[in-house]
């Protein structure tokens, strides 16, 4: 063994500086993002994104209210798990591999070293969250025919995602086991995905949850937010919330340990408590919120008057005999309408009591006891119309169930308009037997219709039952009266609508 | 061999399975799996819609699930693998014994209320997430091994949403989402089972560092 070289003193260490702190802090955070779990776990979130939301949310008709309003209920539920279960395995590292004391000793603070663990984790996350947002937002924008994005869900769901890390990164760091992390996911992915399963009406406080998109019962639907604007209300509370509950919990983190020393716990204690009040208000809110008639939440203490006008648009109409004119954002829709109701429509052009043209409206929606809702014709009158509730791409509907669902609703009202004239609401409950007969015979091209089914809430009143007894001489008549081609049943009309209209015509003389 | 060590036989051989079972954290774990029954017996008393009711059991078998797969972790490493004779066995009876415990709490949970899906439903589920844990420990190491069965848990709950909104996932691989008795579900979920199983019995789950 040799003496050891003696070593020329070099510069003595220099204490940290206020002005180093913040490149300090930013190395800090950069070794964190590259040392980082939710890294890995990107091409899982993606791919949990992709199964779940991204093809069914694709596959919805490309209109801007339905696709984000699913999307903010869909995103933040597919990325709970990587999200927070990254968030809890970084929160437990320390703990984990038990070098708690030993980084301890280090010159920051153990909630600042915490916070740029925590702020990579989110950061991470928000990347996920926020090219989720874009493969949705790039690919309905090239496909959309009206309007453009609706930001306020997008904004819901990525200031969901800081909320989602800060839980499950507190849970790992005051747990730092080996159950904690699967178990914390367990738990957030009951709490938000079951969370409003008691919601119940528009004054519930559960529809704080950041996945309600809209009022319970309507959620995304085609009539909400396309003849109306968005109302952020709901958004601004939801965002209110999870922003709180984020400072809330990092901040109860900042005064949990007593490493940090009095000055930073008292100041993590101010930030906890300005969280959790925000967070506790924003719930309140929730709970004053009210369906508007356009089918949003409106929160009084939120709601901007301004945002009640209608949307101002040029309307998109068929080139059939009696155009059809609809919402430009329904225009993907005008040919499966045209083809549903073409035939109704060129049998009665240009008879007395047909319209000249007929104009989509929007429904008005009224709220009744529990989650029950009800949506009418904003606009009720015989040149107007509502869409059926399920257009074809939402989930269960076809593209034959909403051709049926239109020949029942339109098709029905422009026919019972003509067949029984300006008086039809009146006469309904006694129409004609040759009435009934040309009325089944012209609702569904090429066979006879016998009435609207049950479940049709929509569907124009006529007579409450089945309009032909099966083997009567009206529906023999209107069995013949069907297997007419539409100009034919004009003709016809043309010449015989005004003894048909008073009656004097009986099922027998039905071409 | 002598008649007073073939009397010590018993005990040392149970000393064995309680010393593997503490280095697994296996009390810990058969405390979760009690919550887990506790968790679900208390929300099936809660007002669920449909969606509820067919995708909440899903979530604490999921749970189950999740808590088995990491008790898989060993923390000994290469020195316990060189010297337990009885490991495999040890690893094998632990990870039966726990899944059995899961059904059966699970199950016993469920008494006297309306659990959708029924025994066969938790049998499958439990054993199909237990044995995607189990290959997730193999692939991944113990303290990962909650990864598997917590995705799967997502695929699943979309598998029960597309029953009520088609196009139904109708793969068996979803077998969260077939029919109880459907032959097919519980075909994969006890082949996914079996592998798991071998694999953790085989070779042990994975010595991680972040152990």
């Amino acid at each position: 063994m040799t003496a050891a070289t003696p070593v020329a003193p070099g510069p003595l260490p220099v204490a940290p500086r206020a002005g180093v702190a913040v490149p300090g802090l930013a190395r800090l955070l950069r070794l964190e993002l590259r040392h980082n779990a939710m890294l890995w776990l990107l091409p899982v979130a993606g791919a949990l994104f992709w199964f779940n939301g991204y093809r069914e949310i694709m596959a919805l008709p490309p209109m801007w209210n339905l696709r984000a309003m699913t999307l903010q209920n869909r995103l933040l539920l597919d990325l709970t798990i990587p999200v927070t279960a990254a968030a809890a395995w970084m929160g437990s590292r320390e703990g984990r591999r038990n070098v708690a004391d030993l980084v301890a000793g280090t010159a920051r603070p153990r909630w600042a070293r915490q916070l740029a663990t925590w702020a990579a984790t989110t950061a991470w996350a928000e990347v996920a969250c926020l090219a989720c947002i874009a493969a949705v937002y790039v690919m309905t924008a090239r496909q959309a025919s009206w309007g453009g994005p609706l930001w306020w869900p997008a904004v819901v769901s990525a200031a969901g995602i800081p909320a989602l890390t800060a839980i499950g990164f507190a849970a790992g760091a005051w747990f730092p086991g080996r159950f904690v992390t699967p178990l914390v996911t367990i738990v957030a992915f009951f709490g938000l995905g079951f969370g409003t399963q008691a919601a119940s009406g528009d004054h519930s406080y559960w529809q704080i949850s950041p996945l309600t998109a809209g009022a319970f019962d309507i959620g995304a639907a085609p009539g909400v937010a396309t003849f109306y604007h968005y109302l952020p209300d709901l958004s601004i509370a939801q965002v209110m919330f999870t922003t709180g509950i984020t400072f809330g919990i990092l901040g109860v983190l900042g005064v949990s340990s007593a490493l940090n020393g009095p000055r930073l716990r008292r100041l993590a204690a101010v930030i906890a408590a300005a969280g959790l009040a925000a967070a506790g208000t924003a719930v309140a809110l929730a709970g004053t919120g009210r369906l508007d008639p356009h089918g949003m939440i409106v929160i009084p203490a939120l709601h901007d008057a301004a945002s009640n006008q209608p949307v101002r648009y040029t309307p998109a109409c068929s080139r059939t005999a009696i155009p059809v004119c609809v919402h430009p954002a329904f225009a993907v829709f005008l040919p499966a309408m045209t083809a549903a109701v073409g035939p109704e429509l060129t049998e009665i052009a240009g008879l007395p009591g047909a319209p000249a043209r007929i104009s989509q409206v929007a429904e008005v929606y009224q709220q009744e006891p529990q989650n029950g809702i009800v949506s009418l014709a904003g606009v009720p009158g015989g040149s107007t119309f509502i869409l059926p509730d399920q257009v074809p791409g939402e989930p269960g509907a076809t593209s034959a169930q909403f051709a049926g669902d239109l020949e029942d609703t339109l098709g029905l009202q422009l026919i019972r308009d003509v067949i029984l004239g300006e008086n039809a609401s009146a006469v309904a409950a006694r129409p004609s037997q040759a009435q009934l007969a040309v009325i089944a015979a012209s609702v569904r091209p090429g066979s006879v219709w016998l009435g609207p089914s049950a479940a049709d809430a929509n569907a124009p009143e006529l007579s409450g039952r089945p309009l032909l007894a099966l083997s009567s001489p009206a529906a023999r008549a209107a069995h013949r009266f069907a297997a007419l081609p539409p100009d034919a049943k004009h003709a016809w009309l043309a010449q015989h609508l005004a003894a048909l209209r008073a009656g004097r015509i009986p099922p027998a003389q039905l071409p | 061999m002598t008649a007073g060590a073939v009397r010590q036989a018993p005990p040392s051989a149970l000393r064995l399975v309680r010393l593997h079972a503490a280095s697994r954290r296996l009390p810990t774990a058969v405390a979760l799996l009690a919550a887990c029954a506790a968790g679900l017996r208390a929300a099936l008393f809660g007002p669920w819609d449909a969606y509820g009711a067919l995708q909440l059991p899903l979530v604490f078998e999921a749970g189950c699930a999740a808590v088995i797969a990491v008790t898989a972790g060993s923390p000994f490493g290469e020195p316990e693998r060189a010297t337990g004779r009885w490991l495999p066995f040890l690893r094998l009876g632990s990870m039966v014994a726990l899944t059995a415990l899961a059904v059966g709490v699970l199950s016993a949970a469920a008494i006297g209320t309306h659990l959708s899906g029924g025994f066969l439903d938790v049998l499958r589920n439990v054993a199909g997430l237990t044995g995607i844990g189990l290959l997730c420990a193999v692939a991944f190491g113990g303290p990962l091994a909650w990864t598997g069965p917590l995705v799967y848990l997502l695929a699943g709950v979309y598998g029960l949403y597309t029953d009520w909104h088609p196009p139904t996932l109708s793969m068996p691989w979803i077998w969260p989402a077939r029919p109880p008795h459907d032959v097919g579900g519980a075909l994969c979920a006890a082949c996914v089972f079996a592998a798991g199983m071998i694999a953790i019995t085989v070779r042990g789950a994975r010595d991680s560092a972040g152990a």
